[in-house]
């Protein structure tokens, strides 16, 4: 039996029918973690701290407690979420020996439903990139074929579930930070709606984008881990108290009825062909099994790129302005008076396009150019806003690919930023409207590489996402 | 078409507190001009209808109660500074003696 090819679900199943520990399902992560160490996925590992709380849980079953979700079962973290005691680095120099005094909220509720948290995934620096080859502790690779990318900025979440070194992964979605890297891998990721999941402990990167959410490796999984993070938190006043649904009951088996829109906007002449045609199929899987197809209309999407870059780097130089080299963090050694260790400490510590962003967002808010950009932005925002909300008037669904092309090599965009931005194209739209969106695979291109699906609901109706996602999952494998 | 030119560069580096070398700033101009040539996109979205006011989701203003509560303990939060001295964080001189 290959424990680590197994869903969270299916291994949920095995530690309650005591087929195995969750000591020894513990070991097996760690072992695989250094079988397969050139991904290089994570930042850290907690290898004690993993195997006491697995212990635990192993001898509060034994004694016909009552467990959590996910009682026994390894995760892994991104390596923004604070876990006190550990490194949170955001893959950054800056935060290099960074350890946590607390741990954040999502990272508590995976600890309350009895997750065994096993390490902090590597990423994109202050989760800012698509590829993960902007990290200070190197780029991670796409356990597919470890001459791509493995996506980003959630890479090292991504690539750590798709190669079983875990069941399950926390990642963090501003324009896409969790499904590209999951559509890359050949995985489940989940951006939550805005305001679903607690984003306090979180080091924030652009606090009105941000969403916590998960990468794993069936639909079903999906649904059981946003059922533990979700929640209102009065830590996080932007966290919702709308009632959280059972997920997993919301996977009923059929999608009869579904209306399913589709928008000519995502399946414009740049869309990969193979990509399209694995599309089609999924789509017309739907329509055989009773849903229908309708036709929507999203006509500023193709601005929602531009919208993200200026608001996202306005939020991301604001907040990333604590960074002064005094309270904690990298400190230069190198300056003359207070105002130069500023200076001094943040341009040793920040990489590239932490800075490159940092630049982008000052400008956009600088007089004279804030109307223009800032506020402009703001208004395009609520345009695309508004046109989803039409959009959804006609339809349960919104269905499109979760990136135009699937994974690229390590390198071919690393010099040219702008298409590495284009990357997140049909992903971003989604965090300026605040609308929860799941990526799942729907085929693999000539080379092997995974193609990825998005599915697009209306705010919090996750549960839609995960029975039409369980549905073509289902379908997909079965040849239906 | 918005423009960016070398001196409105290291204004900006100034104000975000980074340090370039001049071939980094050049180059930084250089990119810079066609990101913004990107974003100007948006110009083109009508937005004449639009009330930045009107309320957006999670709107709702919300409120804790004022109550005294434990928080973080000094020697934790001080135990991540690069520098500190009695409990408190050390930044260099900032007022010399006699001024």
């Amino acid at each position: 039996m290959n424990y680590l090819k197994m869903d969270l679900w299916q291994v949920r199943e095995a530690l309650k029918t005591g087929k195995i520990t969750s000591v020894e399902l513990t070991k097996l992560c760690f072992k695989r973690i250094k079988e397969t160490s050139n991904l290089n996925t994570l930042i850290s590992t907690c290898e004690e701290f993993a195997l006491a709380s697995a212990k635990a849980v192993d001898e509060a079953r034994a004694s016909g407690q009552k467990l959590g979700a996910l009682a026994g079962i390894p995760i892994v973290i991104k390596d923004n979420i604070n876990l006190t005691g550990t490194k949170t680095t955001c893959a950054s120099k800056f935060l290099a020996n960074f350890v946590s005094p607390y741990t954040a909220t999502c990272a508590q509720k995976l600890v309350d439903a009895g997750a065994v948290i096993i390490g902090k995934a590597n990423m994109d620096e202050f989760a800012m990139g698509s590829s993960n080859e902007n990290s200070a502790f190197g780029v991670v690779r796409n356990p597919v074929n470890t001459d791509y990318v493995p996506g980003g900025s959630s890479g090292g979440s991504a690539s750590s579930v798709a190669s079983g070194q875990c069941f399950g992964a926390l990642g963090t979605d501003t324009g896409g930070s969790i499904r590209e890297p999951a559509s890359f891998c050949g995985i489940v990721g989940l951006k939550p709606t805005y305001g679903r999941v607690s984003r306090y402990g979180v080091v924030a990167f652009a606090s009105s984008l941000d969403q916590v959410g998960n990468l794993t490796r069936s639909v079903r999984d999906s649904a059981i881990m946003l059922g533990v993070i979700a929640g209102k938190d009065e830590h996080d006043m932007t966290s919702s108290s709308n009632a959280i649904p059972d997920y997993e009951k919301a996977i009923t088996g059929s999608v009869k009825g579904l209306k399913i829109g589709i928008a000519k906007q995502f399946f414009n002449d740049k869309l990969n062909s193979e990509v399209r045609s694995s599309l089609d199929k999924a789509i017309q899987t739907y329509v055989d099994n009773g849903a229908t197809k309708v036709e929507v209309d999203l006509p500023s999407l193709d601005t929602a790129l531009a919208v993200y870059y200026i608001l996202s780097s306005a939020e991301a130089a604001s907040n990333l302005a604590r960074f002064d080299g005094v309270k904690y963090g990298v400190q230069s050694k190198k300056f003359k008076d207070l105002v130069d260790l500023y200076f001094k400490s943040r341009t040793e510590g920040f990489g590239k396009e932490v800075k490159r962003r940092i630049m982008l967002g000052n400008y956009v808010l600088s007089s004279g150019y804030y109307d223009a950009f800032y506020r402009k932005a703001k208004r395009v925002q609520k345009v695309i806003r508004q046109e989803f909300e039409k959009a959804f008037e006609k339809c349960d669904i919104i269905v499109c690919p979760t990136t135009a092309n699937p994974a690229f090599k390590i390198g071919e965009k690393s010099n040219d930023h702008l298409a590495m931005y284009l990357t997140d194209i049909f992903t971003v739209p989604i965090n300026i409207a605040g609308l929860p969106a799941l990526s799942m695979p729907c085929g693999k291109n000539s080379e092997g590489l995974p193609i990825g699906m998005q599915l697009i609901a209306p705010h919090w109706k996750e549960t839609t996402l995960f029975n039409a996602g369980d549905f073509l999952e289902k379908a997909l494998k079965e040849g239906k | 078409m918005p423009k960016i030119d070398i001196n409105e560069a290291k204004k900006l580096a100034k104000l975000s507190r980074l340090e370039f070398n001049e071939a980094e700033l050049a180059n930084f101009v250089k990119e810079f001009d066609k990101t913004l040539e990107y974003m100007d996109t948006i110009q083109k979205v009508n937005t004449s209808n639009i009330d930045l006011h009107e309320k957006t989701i999670n709107a709702k203003t919300q409120l804790r109660k004022d109550e005294v509560k434990n928080s973080f303990a000094q020697k934790d939060i001080i135990a991540n500074a690069p520098q500190s001295e009695d409990g408190a964080f050390a930044v260099p001189i900032t007022v010399e003696e006699g001024e």
